[in-house]
């Protein structure tokens, strides 16, 4: 056993992530998204290498950039901003124009992937859809993504991560049986979860690209990524009944709800075995339940009246234990358990600093903070960050000189039809006040800067 | 069209016949992405052993890969897998559980007793020589300990590359000293962080200020989601340098390591958030109202939204009241909770005179004349009725998408799931076939492999 860690913990080492190579290293993204859904796709390719391009409207940028916790700002940016767009390069381009577009299709050229999130018709009615794309870069993978869709009835409907749990069914559910309590999904998960999957069918459009040459267009909705995930309306073609709210408990498994604990803390218990149950059974000191009748049978003890009971058994023997002394009973006994964490204890928990799950990033703009990484860690190719969201049109003149080679002129030209751009005054979309662009090597790509002090 | 000076005319007209013209390529696209079937299938030259054990996390990794035309073997003990019995409520059909229906797309079925038969393991390492992707959920180091772990099956198969899903990974101090611990959804979502953003705050009366579980497998949901996207990515690498690698999935990272906002939030903040009912952390209104017939969600949060909503439930211009109360026009979202309920009171108000087919009608005809309007600052308040499971299955969208299929089993008959999360023009996932009979393709596969 010790040999197999020793083993998995160099195969993994966090300190050696920045030297490994990247998967998609050389793969070029045009990101037109905003908001979180879009963003999320093209952000995750970016953990693994590749060169997203983010487009924004000059002096007004992503809608998203302003949108803090309770309007709380740190140096000036969102916080939470710097995880939904790492490792992008912004560009702010007016794309309403048509003389933008010339920029666009230069850029579309050398691309590989393109994903946009607008409202259905927009990207089409903009000059940047499938159709125009593709016909200067005849095998780009386009994904254009939505709250439902880019063809049926609903299409038209404008829609967030809200809209599509309401629509799924998603929102109905998390909630108490029997009341009117219930609540969305927190943290827009009707964003990040189709966002994540957004990445997955990119990926799969680039195996099947790398195989046969073909690129192709993608159409991917979140209501319908949101309703992957609900056994719901299976249970209800199978049993005629339909499975509705069920508070702090688990159907599906033995013992499994949120319990309290003797020293007020909020624990998570489950059986997903016969024999986790006698794990817990045990831990309880209650070896006769494994001969009740009732619980004998995984399937007889997730019975309504059977469950219930057994969720009272459980409950009182919790109420009657601290939390730490079962869950060392959890794993000694092999039952599951987990405390309820929050934001501050996952910040700082030393287990996930050690894994590399919350790492301590130190960006050249904005100093430290804590971000969350990958939850799936490759050992050969893993993800990592490598700077955080910068102001609107932050790599304009690196984007347009390096990768599509314009001259200082053309990008003078292209700055005073206000065609490109860069950031307003504006929490959010601006710079931290401490931090002097102009000597920015980055931000001035191309032209002389002065010494940093 | 009136308003517009010539200049802006000829621009609207320019684009008005560019749409036209791509209307053609659309058209076809729009075709293709409405007929999946028989469209060829991006992993066709892929082996997939899902040897994971009473964890559905593994099983919905291997059903994304199934769906996209991996040759999905799921292996289990001769008494059959325990993810089988785990159905809200004990609902079954013949022994079958309703959530292993959902995901017993395109999957072959094989008995291997890993736990107890040396024979057994004998037959998945020639299985894993012949495997793309390997995914297991055992306590880490055990099938190491059995001989057919990454460190063993890689020796003979270097393109291998082997998924490993554990509650707290394959490294780390935690890891070691919680080896044994199994996996579960709700300590997923408890130990990952959704379960404390769910449920009223703390002032209301218990439980329901307590933590609150997500009405669906949302933690391993996500997990599943993780694993497959990790495993996707290592396959696109492994095309090109035909290198494999291990990948180690930690279940209660799910949530916090894919949306990043404990980890940022808990940073910066240097607190915890609390939980704050229906409201909503970072835009207003953002949340469902009780209307006469149901519930609505509402999304109105940019400054013309919350205007545009305010004027179609009637509460703009004749009190008076709204327009010039600071409090809702500067700071829709205070961290004062009782201050942010007296305006989410006063909206309730409103919508409980209407029916929710009325709201989401005058949501719709108001963005919808506010986009032709060059007064109303484009404001586009969103109305969605709150559908139940049920009511979305009747939705005409879902199914003019195809995105629900009936399918049937031998065994278990006939059943809907979910089918075709996205729609692609060349390559779209498919539902081909369902199937859960333990050990059903036994056969077919040592005659495939094992020969």
């Amino acid at each position: 056993m010790e040999g197999y860690f020793s083993y998995t913990t160099e195969l993994f080492n966090p300190s050696t992530v920045n030297e490994k190579p990247e998967v998609l290293k050389g793969i070029r993204v045009l990101d037109f998204t905003h908001v979180i859904f879009g963003p999320t796709v093209s952000r995750t390719m970016g953990n693994y290498g590749a060169e997203v391009i983010k487009l924004e409207l000059p002096f007004y940028g992503d809608l998203w950039r302003p949108a803090t916790y309770w309007g709380r700002y740190w140096k000036h940016s969102n916080p939470i901003w710097h995880f939904v767009t790492q490792n992008k390069y912004f560009v702010s381009v007016d794309l309403k124009r048509p003389e933008a577009q010339d920029v666009i299709y230069r850029m579309a050229k050398t691309s590989d992937v393109v994903v946009e999130n607008f409202a259905p018709g927009t990207a089409e009615a903009w000059g940047v859809g499938y159709s125009s794309i593709s016909k200067v870069s005849p095998n780009i993978i386009y994904l254009s993504c939505s709250t439902y869709g880019q063809y049926g009835p609903m299409r038209y409907f404008p829609g967030w991560d809200l809209l599509a749990q309401a629509a799924s069914g998603v929102l109905s559910l998390n909630g108490y049986p029997g009341t009117d309590k219930y609540f969305k999904l927190p943290d827009y998960l009707g964003d990040f979860v189709p966002g994540n999957m957004g990445t997955l069918v990119v990926l799969m459009a680039l195996y099947y690209r790398n195989k046969t040459g073909k690129g192709q267009y993608l159409d991917l909705s979140q209501t319908d990524s949101m309703m992957r995930s609900l056994p719901h309306f299976t249970y209800c073609s199978v049993t005629g009944e339909t499975l509705g709210r069920t508070g702090h408990s688990d159907p599906a498994m033995i013992a499994a709800s949120i319990f309290k604990t003797r020293d007020k803390k909020f624990l998570a218990l489950a059986c997903a075995t016969e024999r986790q149950f006698e794990g817990l059974c045990s831990a309880m000191g209650k070896e006769d339940l494994l001969k009740d009748r009732r619980f004998t049978d995984y399937l007889e003890g997730l019975k309504e009246e059977n469950a219930e009971a057994l969720r009272k058994i459980a409950a009182d023997w919790v109420k009657s234990q601290d939390s730490g002394v079962i869950i060392k009973l959890a794993n000694s006994k092999g039952f599951a358990a987990a405390e309820v964490v929050d934001d501050k204890m996952i910040c700082y928990d030393s287990w996930r600093r050690e894994r590399g799950s919350v790492i301590l990033f130190n960006d050249e703009m904005y100093g430290e903070i804590a971000l969350a990484g990958p939850s799936a860690r490759l050992s050969k190719t893993p993800g990592r960050t490598k700077w955080l969201a910068r102001p609107v049109g932050y790599h304009n003149r690196l984007v347009l000189k390096k990768f599509l080679g314009m001259s200082e002129e053309e990008i003078q030209e292209l700055e005073k039809k206000k065609i490109i751009g860069t950031y307003d005054d504006k929490p959010g979309l601006k710079p931290p006040v401490y931090y002097n662009l102009d000597e920015d090597p980055i931000y001035n790509y191309g032209r002389e800067v002065k010494e940093k002090k | 069209m009136r308003l517009f000076k010539k200049k802006g005319k000829e621009v609207a007209y320019t684009r008005y016949s560019a749409a036209a013209a791509s209307l053609s390529v659309w058209k076809e696209i729009v075709e293709r992405l409405m007929t999946p079937e028989g469209r060829p299938e991006v992993l066709e030259d892929v082996m997939v052993l899902d040897a994971s054990y009473a964890n559905f996390s593994g099983i919905i990794a291997a059903s994304f890969l199934a769906e996209f035309g991996a040759e999905v073997i799921k292996i289990e003990p001769p008494e059959g897998d325990p993810s089988r019995k785990m159905t809200p409520f004990g609902k079954n059909v013949k022994g079958v559980g309703i959530p292993f229906m959902v995901e017993g797309r395109n999957k072959r079925y094989m008995t291997l007793d890993l736990k107890n038969s040396e024979k057994d393991r004998k037959d998945f390492a020639k299985l894993a020589q012949k495997a793309t992707i390997v995914i297991e959920t055992f306590p880490a180091g055990e099938m190491d300990s059995w001989g057919i772990g990454y460190r063993q099956i890689v020796e003979k198969n270097p393109g291998l590359i082997y998924i490993a899903i554990t509650p707290y990974g394959q490294y780390t101090e935690k890891a070691r000293e919680f080896v044994n611990l199994p996996d579960s959804d709700i300590t997923v979502q408890a130990g990952s962080g959704l379960a404390a953003q769910i449920g009223d705050p703390i002032t209301e009366p218990e439980p329901y200020n307590w933590p609150l579980k997500a009405g669906m497998w949302m933690g391993w949901y996500v997990t599943g989601l993780s694993a497959a996207l990790g495993g996707t990515m290592a396959l696109v690498y492994r095309q090109s340098t035909g290198e494999g690698q291990m990948i180690d999935v930690a279940s209660m990272d799910a949530y916090s390591s894919m949306t990043g906002f404990p980890a940022s939030i808990g940073y910066t903040w240097e607190n915890a958030r609390p939980r704050i009912g229906v409201l909503d952390f970072i835009l207003y209104p953002y949340g469902h109202w009780k209307c006469k017939d149901g519930y609505v969600a509402i999304a109105a949060p940019r400054d013309h939204d919350f205007r545009a909503l305010i004027k179609i439930l009637g509460m703009w211009g004749r009190t008076g009241e709204f327009e010039s109360d600071w409090r809702y026009t500067s700071d829709r979202i205070p961290d004062i909770l009782d201050q942010a309920m007296i305006l989410h009171r006063a909206i309730e108000e409103k919508t409980m005179m209407y029916t929710s087919d009325e709201l989401v009608k005058k949501a719709l005809n108001y963005a919808r004349k506010a986009a032709r309007s060059k007064w109303r600052g484009g404001g586009v308040p969103i109305i969605m009725k709150v559908m139940t499971p049920d009511k979305t299955m009747e939705n005409k969208q879902w199914e003019i998408r195809k995105s629900f299929k009936e399918v049937e089993d031998e065994t278990v008959g006939k059943y809907v799931i979910t089918s075709g999360f996205v729609k692609m023009s060349e390559s779209p996932p498919q539902v081909k076939w369902v199937s859960c009979d333990i050990g059903k393709d036994n056969e077919y596969i040592r005659t495939k492999y094992l020969q």
